[in-house]
């Protein structure tokens, strides 16, 4: 199919951004046809489309990767706010959040910390900002009960590892296996480049990631922005045969065929739209895709929704 | 109207890029409602000889001049650039030219670089510097090109105060000289936006307030990038509509002289 099949361009007014034409090619709009001032816009489509609460499922759009601030850094209050704002501009509804700590390894207390602020976060900003408990798998029994602690009553939604270790080291596994144990994904942050990132010795890759995926075919395991700085092409391959590992399309990196590459090579069923902070171009990568509407809404947001529904606590 | 000042025609050494013939990125354009775009060749940045690059650019934009605007790509450490500068302004009607420092392994401070800008500025043509190709994270095992450092771009500009310079695929200008209101260097430069934040950091809104919307330029990078990521920075970018039209094209047309 050509690309400019599945572009819809019409020559109506409307408003810059929502939903429905997030879905669509961003020519009429970006030319300036707004009808309603843009929060107006907004409103306007989230009672249409209902997303606050008790919406159809299949229209949610959700970054299935976002980070609230640490609160070290001085303005993460107003930080926190402007992402849900970035968020309404762009008809983003939820955000699956975690909080990572500023240096690695995150001690316990590092962790523990900022799980506390995600849960807070989901309590500033209801129903917008979803959970993800951030742990070091290092700390063993104590990292397990952190993510039984939130994802019970604390309602997190999954599990965030970071680089303290490569998920192919043993010590990894129990998280997956507590993961598979309540039903929740793991978004693992991962890259690969053709160099050593001497910054980030334990760097996982999706080769890695596939490879845990062998060996615990029951896990949902996210493999985190592809568009995030390495080389997209080889991370979406080395996931190819691992039908458990979903790609997240988050990262600042703009290349175009991203996207189209990821369903081409793994199927659209594992494909998930994430911006991690980088938000215009996490919109714009799955607008400029080669794709169908429905296609599209799949990895805006009916994959994640999929994934979020095997929640067993 | 829109007009792109970063687009692309040809291949590129090391990622297949699609829309990258003038017949296919025409219809990218439509689809996108982009009226024109300055376009150079891909396969240049790593020709040894940039010159055979220009001359397929001219060949293919014959017949869409309308719509496509060629520029030059020049690496004044190669042989003939002089010649090679005339025939592409002269002959191929190029209003511009690219300089790759780091893909050509030069300084912009270096005296024949200065030469070639001045050369350049004599002609009254744009000089575009793309800050980068690609995220150095994703380079290929073969080579290792940085980012253009801001701080050897600020030189340039003072160095240059008639040249008219474009600057290209680049970030962070608020942290350095070139981002900021009052900076004592020459109006000489205006800053490309598709990789600029229009959201959280917002350094695209920064850069109105501190240069002004005619400093700022609108350009997607296309075909290596999705042209959606920068359409969606002016649908979110919170400014007036008239600055808007000028981001959108009015700058770009007025330097392209259109």
């Amino acid at each position: 199919m050509s690309i400019f099949q599945t572009i819809s361009i019409s020559s109506e007014p409307q408003p810059r951004i929502s939903r429905r034409t997030l879905l669509k090619g961003s020519a009429a709009l970006a030319l300036g046809t707004a009808a309603l001032p843009l929060s107006h816009s907004m409103a306007v489509e989230q009672s249409v489309a209902g997303a606050s609460s008790g919406s159809p499922h299949k229209d949610k759009v959700i970054d299935c990767h976002a980070h609230l601030n640490h609160r070290s850094r001085a303005t993460w209050e107003a930080d926190d706010r402007k992402l849900i704002e970035a968020a309404d501009k762009l008809g983003i509804d939820q955000l699956c959040c975690s909080t990572l700590t500023p240096h690695w390894p995150a001690t316990l207390d590092g962790f523990r910390e900022c799980n506390r602020w995600t849960a807070d976060g989901m309590r500033r900003f209801p129903d917008r900002v979803l959970g993800y408990c951030y742990v070091n798998p290092g700390y063993g029994r104590e990292a397990m009960e952190e993510i039984r602690r939130y994802v019970g009553d604390g309602g997190f939604i999954g599990i965030k590892l970071y680089n303290e270790y490569t998920c192919t080291e043993p010590v990894v596994f129990p998280i997956v296996e507590l993961a598979i144990e309540l039903g929740l994904p793991i978004l693992h942050h991962a890259s690969h480049s053709h160099y050593f990132v001497e910054d980030q010795p334990r760097l996982t890759d999706s080769g890695h990631l596939a490879e845990l995926a062998r060996r615990y075919p029951e896990a949902m395991l996210i493999c985190a922005h592809i568009s995030g700085g390495g080389d997209w092409e080889w991370t979406i391959k080395a996931a190819r045969h691992a039908p458990n590992v979903l790609l997240d399309t988050s990262g600042s990196v703009t290349d175009a065929d991203t996207v189209d590459m990821a369903v081409a090579v793994v199927g659209v069923d594992r494909v998930v739209f994430g911006c991690d902070s980088s938000m215009t171009a996490g919109v714009g990568k799955i607008r400029g895709a080669d794709l169908s509407a429905q296609d599209k809404q799949k990895i805006l947001g009916g994959n994640m929704i999929r994934l979020l529904r095997r929640r067993k606590s | 109207m829109i007009v792109d000042v970063n687009a692309y025609l040809g291949h590129f050494a090391f990622r297949r890029l699609r829309h990258n013939t003038a017949t296919s990125l025409l219809a990218l354009m439509d689809a996108k409602k982009i009226d024109k775009a300055v376009v150079s060749s891909a396969d240049a940045i790593t020709y040894r000889n940039a010159q055979a690059g220009n001359e397929d650019v001219a060949e293919e934009t014959k017949g869409h001049r309308d719509r496509l605007i060629p520029f030059a790509v020049v690496n004044p450490f190669y042989a003939g650039w002089q010649d090679d500068l005339k025939i592409c302004h002269e002959q191929f009607g190029m209003t511009g030219l690219h300089l790759y420092p780091k893909w050509h392994n030069y300084q912009l401070s270096s005296p024949c670089c200065r030469e070639l800008v001045d050369a350049a500025t004599e002609r009254g043509m744009i000089i575009s510097i793309p800050i980068r190709v690609e995220d150095n994270r994703e380079r290929s095992w073969l080579l290792n090109v940085p980012d253009v450092p801001l701080e050897e771009i600020v030189e340039l500009v003072k160095a240059h105060p008639k040249a008219r310079f474009i600057l290209l695929n680049g970030i962070d200008y608020t942290r350095c000289p070139l981002g900021r209101k009052n900076n004592g260097l020459p109006s000489n430069y205006a800053i490309e936006l598709s990789r600029l934040s229009a959201v959280l950091a917002n350094e695209l809104g920064q850069l109105i307030t501190n240069l002004g919307a005619e400093r700022v330029m609108f350009g997607t990078g296309m075909p290596f990038n999705y042209p959606d990521p920068a359409l969606v920075k002016l649908e979110v970018l919170d400014t007036s509509e008239p600055e808007k039209e000028k981001i959108r094209s009015q700058n770009a047309m007025a330097w392209l002289r259109l």
